[in-house]
């Protein structure tokens, strides 16, 4: 089943297009790596699907319902949750804090609490320093604790935008590990997006290309790694 | 010894009263980054709401007639909803555009809002008398303190308490201060962006009606230019506080309240009255120092 | 330089129009105006030298400035000390010192004078103020107006307190009126064009590319608000020979917003907004002022209630502000092919929710 459909949309930020025409769909427990070079557009995608920068056209459906135009607040409501880019930790909130910002739209709130204890059995790290302040934390610490943020909000897609920024390869692994695991665990969908594409061996499932705007190439993830064409496309078909 | 303890009375009943004021002011900039030029005119509109409006001098008290139990929760609506009615018909227009834009419709809003008082009550100072009692002195330990000043700073550190409560113990609060430091991101946590910001407006709004109540109660008349004058130093005092820093903003309250106090005190008899002079001098020579406001929070981007 | 001779051919033409204009109105009025007209016409030339000063500063850095009337309210009183005759300044300024006392200067030497005084004021705060982060500095500036306003309300010695000094020479006229915006529209085109104004609106459309590229942005801030501080003290010098008297309250929030929503009337960025903003407003105020009188309709005599006037030019400012951020002149220049150098550096960012 369908649960998020992107029908042609297309985003400008001024003159300048983003994204032209891009139209992808995501089944209920699916993975979908999204991939290319700099500037390829990804996160502008990410982006528009959660309502923070407005599509010019095309339209996005969530379970059948449209939410081209609804606010963030509306998108994240209906099951969405974007671990932006740079991980936007609130600095100056404790972790458990951090944690709990996004429970406030649960219906289920008896959950709630059993919910914090699976997050802090996942990230132990973080049950340790629950109320220490989340600046303190290391890059590989704040980016365990938005996802785990983004679990909290008991999403039915979690959008990861760049997980691997900055931190070193061998956290990056175990980012990818716990990614692997939760979905596994709790059936989670999963929309990463990631300038590299060696991960997306570890992950499976679905991958896409994108590059000035557009979707390139699409296929399974275990075929495209292989596929010549996906370098290529890094740097230009018919370059060489 | 008296003398001393009669410094520190005035500096904290003074501070207090800027902290209030930079408060309001900080709640509103955190959640909008919106400088609200027009909370000093929701103060003085606060003061007047108490008066049946008349343009003669002898003022007709209304509201202000009604006892305290009453008088007070009515004033503090009044405050909400007058803040709470410029966020829906004003600043919910500006949300997005640059802080510039923001600062010069605020004070538009504030010279109409100021023009209205003095259409309805002229530009005279009124006379109006709350709680004459709350004038006498309470001897504690030797000095003569006026009850007001004592019932000023207790009513300060309650409301600071509440609030403090408020902000990190309930939902709303935690929302606000996510908010606060990241809108974008509490709202893709689904964080109600008009929520966050009704309740910024309509607390300090509130906070605008106790300074006015304060204000009224200590100086015994209504004037159009009270609110402005506390505005002013409250602005300062975010400033040197670190814009965007809540905790800031009430610290540079007390320290700008001292400071005035120590100078009002030290200085000569005929330099006195420009005592506000003398504190913008001591601003000045802080932000020399330290550009950035004396508590700016670690997360703050310079937004120029 | 052939780059700057280039630059000045193309944008010379909207200082001309504006001068131009500004004196085919003063011609007018001089001819077909009565008295009170001619006397509005000289406010509105008054006002148009503050709204300049303004924009050099607001429209060049992006930076909002509320103490910008407190320059005027520098200049002003240093023209009172000036010119008034030592007669009378003996009795009614006693603290003043014994060379300014027995000083008077005629106007065209006490107006430059003032200008400066005002400057040097300038820069001496704006060495403080201009190193804050934009918006702690535009809380600042309001600080200073605030400052000002205190100091010159409470110095009875030296400038009377609350109360008015009279006795300057009333030698103001349309003709000095226009020669006071024609140098003040001067001076702000000067600017602009200067190496410090490309520099300064490059900071305001592009901060972070501008300090890249080594723009010392404290030190342009700095500039551009001396020079505005000195064309609005020439403007408070005037505006003391216009009235005859000075007060501390004339220079004080109604006067700070009236101006600055004539900027924003305008359009911010624009020199030509800067005056078009002043005229439509001014023609406004002049409305709302007979509205107030009364208008006579047969016998019945309508007159709208005092006060009708501010909240009217409020209410139109915040309105021109959500409808028309960029003012009447959607902060383009006057000219016939507009101002390529200055466009490009000023083009207006378009934000995400414009386009929605």
């Amino acid at each position: 089943m369908t649960l998020l459909a992107v029908d042609d949309i297309t985003v400008s930020y001024g003159r300048l297009t983003a994204l032209r025409g891009v139209t992808l769909k995501i089944a209920e427990g699916e993975v979908l790596f999204v991939t290319g070079p700099n500037g390829a557009g990804k996160s502008t995608l990410l982006n528009a699907i959660a309502g923070v920068v407005p599509a010019g056209s095309g339209s996005i459906t969530m379970d059948g319902a449209k939410v081209t135009g609804a606010s963030p607040e509306d998108i994240a409501r209906r099951g969405f949750s974007l671990v932006p880019e740079g991980r936007n930790v609130f600095g100056a909130l404790s972790i458990e804090e951090n944690l709990k910002v996004g429970t406030g739209m649960r219906a289920d709130r008896h959950k709630i609490a059993g919910d914090l204890e699976s997050v802090y059995a996942e990230f132990p790290m973080l049950a340790d320093r629950r109320h220490t302040a989340a600046g303190m934390l290391s890059g590989g610490q704040q980016q365990m604790l938005v996802i785990g943020r983004a679990l909290m909000t008991a999403p039915r897609i979690m959008a990861i935008d760049e997980p691997s920024l900055g931190l070193a390869p061998k956290i990056i692994d175990q980012v990818y590990e716990i990614l692997v695991r939760l979905r596994a665990q709790r059936k989670l969908t999963l929309l990463i997006v990631e300038q590299s594409s060696t991960r997306a061996m570890m992950t499976g499932g679905r991958m896409i290309l994108i590059r000035g705007g557009r979707i390139v190439l699409e296929g399974a993830a275990a075929d495209m790694i292989e596929d010549e064409r996906l370098k290529q496309a890094y740097f230009g078909f018919g370059d060489h | 010894m008296t003398a001393v303890l009669q410094i520190i009375f005035d500096a904290l009943s003074l501070g207090s009263l800027y902290a209030l004021g930079a408060l309001g002011i900080a709640l509103i900039f955190g959640v909008m980054r919106l400088v609200n030029f027009a909370h000093g005119d929701f103060i003085a509109f606060c003061v007047f709401a108490m008066l049946w409006p008349s343009i003669d001098a002898t003022a007709v008290v209304f509201a202000g007639m009604l006892p305290f139990y009453l008088l007070i929760p009515l004033l503090l609506i009044i405050g909400a909803a007058l803040s709470i009615l410029s966020e829906i018909i004003v600043f919910r227009r500006f949300r997005n555009t640059n802080p510039a834009t923001m600062m010069i419709a605020s004070f538009a809003l504030g010279f109409v809002i100021r023009h209205i008082l003095l259409m309805f009550y002229s530009s005279r100072p009124k006379s109006i008398t709350l709680w004459p009692s709350l004038g006498l002195p309470v001897d504690f330990l030797g000095a003569h303190i006026p009850m007001l000043q004592v019932v000023t700073i207790v009513i300060t550190l309650v409301t600071l308490a509440v609030l403090v409560l408020f902000l990190k113990r309930t939902r709303y609060g935690l929302e606000m201060r996510a908010a606060a430091e990241n809108f974008t991101m509490a709202r893709m946590l689904g964080v109600r962006a008009n929520g966050v910001i009704l309740l910024a407006f309509a607390i300090s709004g509130m906070l605008a009606a106790a300074i006015g109540l304060i204000l009224a109660t200590i100086s015994g008349t209504a004037d159009i230019n009270m609110g402005a004058n506390v505005m002013l130093i409250a602005f300062i005092a975010t400033v040197i506080g670190g814009l965007g820093s809540v905790p800031g903003a009430v610290a540079g309250g007390f320290i700008i309240g001292a400071a005035s106090v120590i100078f009002q005190a030290t200085l000569p008899h005929d330099a006195r009255v420009f005592r506000d002079a003398f504190v913008y001098g001591a601003v000045i020579v802080v932000l020399l120092v330290r550009p950035q406001g004396l508590f700016a929070p670690k997360s703050a981007k310079q937004r120029v | 330089m052939s780059q700057r001779a280039s630059v000045v051919r193309q944008t010379m033409l909207t200082p001309i129009v504006l001068i131009v204009v500004l004196l085919v109105m003063a011609t007018l009025s001089y001819q077909f105006g009565s008295r009170a007209f001619n006397r509005t016409a000289v406010e509105m030339f008054i006002n148009i030298m503050v709204v300049v000063g303004l924009y050099v500063f607001v429209g060049n850095s992006g930076l909002l400035s509320f103490g910008h009337i407190s320059f005027m309210c520098l200049g002003a009183y240093m023209t009172a000390w000036l010119a008034i005759p030592p007669v009378m300044k003996s009795i009614t300024l006693k603290g003043l010192p014994a060379w300014l006392l027995h000083t008077q200067l005629p106007m065209w030497v006490a107006t430059p004078i003032s200008g400066v005084f005002a400057a040097l004021f300038a820069l001496a705060v704006g060495r403080v103020i201009m190193r804050l982060s934009g918006i702690a500095a535009s809380i600042a500036t309001f600080g200073l107006l605030g400052v000002v306003n205190n100091v010159y309300s409470n110095w009875d010695s030296v400038t009377g307190g609350q109360g008015s000094i009279v006795g300057i020479p009333p030698t103001m006229n349309v003709w000095i009126g226009w020669l006071g915006a024609a140098v003040a529209i001067v001076i702000a085109y000067l600017y602009a064009i200067s190496r410090s104004g490309l520099a300064l609106r490059a900071t305001r459309d592009e901060p972070v590319a501008a300090s890249a590229s080594g723009i010392d942005i404290v030190r342009e801030r700095l500039i551009a608000f001396v020079v505005s501080a000195f064309i609005i003290g020439i403007a408070g010098a005037l505006y003391a020979h216009f009235l005859s008297i000075v007060n501390p309250g004339a220079f004080y929030l109604r006067t700070t917003f009236i101006t600055l929503s004539m900027l924003v009337v305008g359009g911010m960025y624009s020199l030509s907004g800067a005056v078009t903003g002043v005229v439509a407003i001014s023609v406004l105020i002049e409305l709302f002022r007979n509205l107030e009188k009364g208008i006579s309709l047969g016998a019945l005599k309508i007159a709208l209630p005092n006060g009708v006037q501010e909240i009217a030019i409020g209410i139109i400012t915040i309105v021109i502000l959500m409808y028309l951020p960029t003012g009447l002149t959607r902060n383009q220049e006057f000219s016939w092919r507009g101002w390529p150098m200055l466009r490009r550096w000023s083009r207006p960012v378009r934000t995400a929710k414009e386009l929605n």
